[in-house]
């Protein structure tokens, strides 16, 4: 807030490929920052050969990227990222719009692969599993690792049956009763229940904004995902569901992994053991989430992290 | 700063103002063009269905003539055993010939006697044979009976001939409207709703013609098309949509569909008649054939209209499904076809629509047959409505001119139909 102009740039710097302009800037890396930087397209550029700051990687991780690459036809939008994901772990992405977090978190269930022009490159592993290997099954895939989109996106079909398809469609629920509750579990989990208790047969479609993120919360976590990839799922929430879906994550994460990305910073200090910042396509600091919020390493994690953009 | 500003702000507003003007008055008359284009598109309908509802609606009547008929034994030349065969084949007509002239026993000279019996309709003995074979009772009796008037006596008593003109240029000649106005004085004349054209295959008497054959014809065509088409272009458009790899084959195809729609439909005709009826030998006239040929004629509309009622599905709706694990084809079935259904089933029923309104391609596969007995299956002779129209229409007695234009109403009635099933089952699939 400090630096409108910081700001202003920014803004007319979105969403275009600012790589390729700073080339006497490219040095500016890890060590102590002489000037603090107003304007990312001066600074922003890190150079194509770089290295991760912090531990990217675990021991024992759920879910492990090794070296991706992905492209949107000719265009780069994830470079050379590793990044592993911890077992019960709540790892929070963030970074400025545009850098690449809705990309990464797609490419871990395979979300990228509807897009024609998507190209994925690098090693992918689940439990030790490879993702994109070809004995891997999509459907068992995204069924072990749900996503909630960044985009509500509820079917054009009842509350009920929204909740309801996953489970139905992999059999999770043997008889109506069974299924009412697991409807039932999953939308008191999300919050929602409440609110549409009275009318699960109404269209999904017909809820505000703030209660379609929360139903696609709920059928996500209806079929019960060992990893859960929420895209900013409290973009559209009052700060009441917001604390909700906090809670719920803090819960999950007793028997789930799960990676969210948000633009909150106190949403990611609160929820998140670590905590990724992305750059421009780059995976630039991973780290313990207090240590990114109290002691960025890199300047361009302490910038966004202080506001001055992003 | 406010000084410099504020001069200019005030100019760029007069600008706005005075352009405003200009952009009001463009909308204004571009207004008025739609209006004119839309009353013009309403005068030439209107026009058209007056003139098709004046010229069709007495077609929807019918003039019965009121005879005294003795059914003696003796002039149907039947004993007092006579078998159901003896009376189906007895002579009825001589029967309705002689009550005409004890009607109007002033009738002496043959080409009189000849116009006498040229005011009942040709049927009219085979109304009478039905009714002596349905009671054999009524054989010695007799009995007032109404008999179905000839076409040209029945558009006189229908008023659709003036007496007055010139007797060269009118059927009903002046000693046969003398008759009628007698009849008709006599209370002897009735109009009644006329089931015949219902009920009656295609005859060579306008007044014994009926659409029942191409009726049925008709529907038999359009149940093999539906059949054929709507699975076919249907499974076509979803694979094309949402499985086929993007590469030049597929482009190929996609053009050639879109020009397929484009042939001229007399060649799906042609390309009937050359395979299905000289190759694989399947019957001539049938609406089996004419169903194929239809349905390839329709297939590119529906195949077209149903890509692009998938494609208008939103892909979130599609990232939802299968984000939540189901498979491509859940995704399509579940999800998919549900929300694209309401512009399939438009775009199908227009094609329906389409070929229920073709002519020309099932005149090449020889449905344009004189038949006379209504179709039981797609595999016997039959004709359909826009053939049935076009037959009559060359037809030159007034009788076919109102039931050309009768027939074209009840064309007009199905479509009507067909497109308030689209608009319904558009609403109910929108409403889930
Ligand atoms: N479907 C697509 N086709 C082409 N380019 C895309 C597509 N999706 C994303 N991109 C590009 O990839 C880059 C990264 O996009 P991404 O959606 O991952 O950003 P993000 O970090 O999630 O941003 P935000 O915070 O605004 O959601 C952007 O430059 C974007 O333009
Ligand atoms: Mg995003």
């Amino acid at each position: 807030m400090d630096s409108p102009k910081a700001l202003n740039s920014l803004s007319s710097a979105a969403g275009e490929n600012v790589m390729d302009t700073g080339s006497t800037q490219e040095t500016v890396a890890s060590e102590a920052a002489p000037r603090i930087p107003l304007d990312i397209r001066d600074h922003g550029s890190v150079g194509d050969a770089y290295e991760t700051i912090g531990t990217p990687l675990v021991e024992n991780a759920k879910m492990s990227a090794r070296k991706v690459n992905v492209y949107y036809g000719d265009k780069q939008a994830i470079t050379d990222v590793s990044l592993d994901i911890g077992r019960n772990e709540v790892i929070a992405m963030i970074g400025p719009s545009g850098c690449g977090k809705s990309t990464f978190l797609r490419t871990l269930n395979r979300m990228n692969d509807i897009i024609p022009i998507c190209r994925v490159e690098g090693e992918f592993s689940l439990d030790g599993e490879d993702i994109y290997g070809s004995g891997q099954d999509t459907v068992l895939l995204r069924a072990r690792v749900g996503m909630v989109f960044q985009k509500p996106n509820p079917f054009p079909k009842s509350i009920y049956e929204n909740v309801a398809y996953g489970p139905r469609i992999h059999g999770l629920a043997h008889n109506r009763a069974e299924m009412d509750e697991i409807v039932e579990n999953s939308l008191r989990r999300a919050s929602l229940f409440e609110e549409v208790k009275d009318s699960l047969d109404k269209p999904g479609t017909g809820l505000s904004g703030g209660q379609q993120q929360r139903l696609c919360i709920a059928r996500a976590i209806a079929v019960s995902p060992e990893v859960i990839l929420m895209d900013e799922p409290c973009s559209a929430l009052d700060p009441i569901a917001t604390a909700r879906i906090e809670e719920l994550i803090d819960e999950l994460k007793e028997n789930y992994t799960i990676a969210i990305v948000t633009h909150s910073m106190q949403q990611a200090a609160r929820v998140s053991q670590r905590t990724a910042y992305f750059h421009l396509g780059k995976l630039i600091e991973v780290g313990e989430t207090k240590q990114i919020f109290t002691m960025p390493r890199h300047e361009l994690t302490e910038n966004y992290i202080t506001g001055r953009f992003g | 700063m406010n000084s410099t500003n504020e001069p200019r702000r005030s100019t760029s507003s007069a600008a706005i103002q005075a352009s405003l003007k200009r952009r009001y008055a463009r909308e204004r008359r571009f207004q008025w063009y739609g209006r004119l284009a839309v009353l013009t598109g309403f005068v030439f309908l209107f026009i058209l269905l007056a003139d098709i509802v004046s010229k069709g609606y007495p077609a929807f009547t019918q003039q019965y003539i009121m005879v005294e008929v003795d059914f003696d034994k003796e002039q149907l030349g039947l004993a007092a055993d006579a078998t159901a065969e003896q009376i189906a084949d007895a002579d009825y007509l001589g029967l309705i010939k002689r009550s005409l002239r004890e009607m109007f026993p002033e009738v002496t000279s043959r080409s009189e006697k000849k116009q006498l019996y040229r005011l009942v309709s040709m049927g009219a003995e085979y109304q009478l044979r039905d009714m002596v074979m349905d009671d054999p009772g009524l054989l010695g009796q007799t009995r007032e009976i109404w008999l179905q008037a000839h076409s040209e006596a029945g558009s006189y008593l229908k008023g659709q001939v003036a007496a007055d003109s010139d007797q060269a240029d009118r059927k009903v000649k002046d000693q046969q409207v003398l008759w009628l106005d007698q009849l008709r004085a006599a209370g002897r004349t009735e109009s009644r709703f006329n089931t015949t054209f219902f009920t009656a295959g295609d005859s060579r008497e306008p007044e014994m013609a009926g659409i029942k054959v191409a009726l049925y014809g008709s529907f038999f065509t359009l149940l093999v098309t539906f059949f054929i088409a709507f699975p076919i272009g249907v499974s076509a458009a979803v694979y094309l949509e949402e499985f086929a790899p993007r590469n030049r084959l597929t482009d190929l195809i996609e053009i050639n569909i879109n020009n397929l729609a484009a042939v001229p439909s007399i060649v799906f005709g042609l390309l009937g008649l050359a395979v299905f009826i000289n190759f694989f030998e399947l019957p001539r006239s049938a609406p089996l054939v004419g169903g194929i040929v239809l349905s390839l004629m329709t297939l590119p509309t529906i195949i077209i209209t149903s890509r692009a009622a998938i494609q208008s599905v939103s892909p979130s709706i599609r990232e939802a499904a299968l984000g939540v694990g189901a498979s491509k084809l859940q995704t399509v079935f579940h999800h998919v076809l549900p929300v694209a259904m309401p512009g399939i089933l438009t775009g199908s029923i227009i094609g329906m629509a389409q070929a229920l309104g073709e002519s020309a391609p099932l005149l090449m596969i020889g449905m344009v047959a004189f038949i006379m007995d209504a179709p039981t299956g797609i595999t016997d002779p039959a004709t359909v409505l826009p053939v049935q129209i076009y037959l009559w229409a060359d037809s030159p007695e007034r009788g076919f001119t109102e039931k050309t234009s009768a027939a074209i109403m009840v064309l007009m009635g199905f479509l009507i139909v067909m497109n308030a099933l689209a608009i319904y089952l558009r609403k109910r699939f929108e409403l889930k």
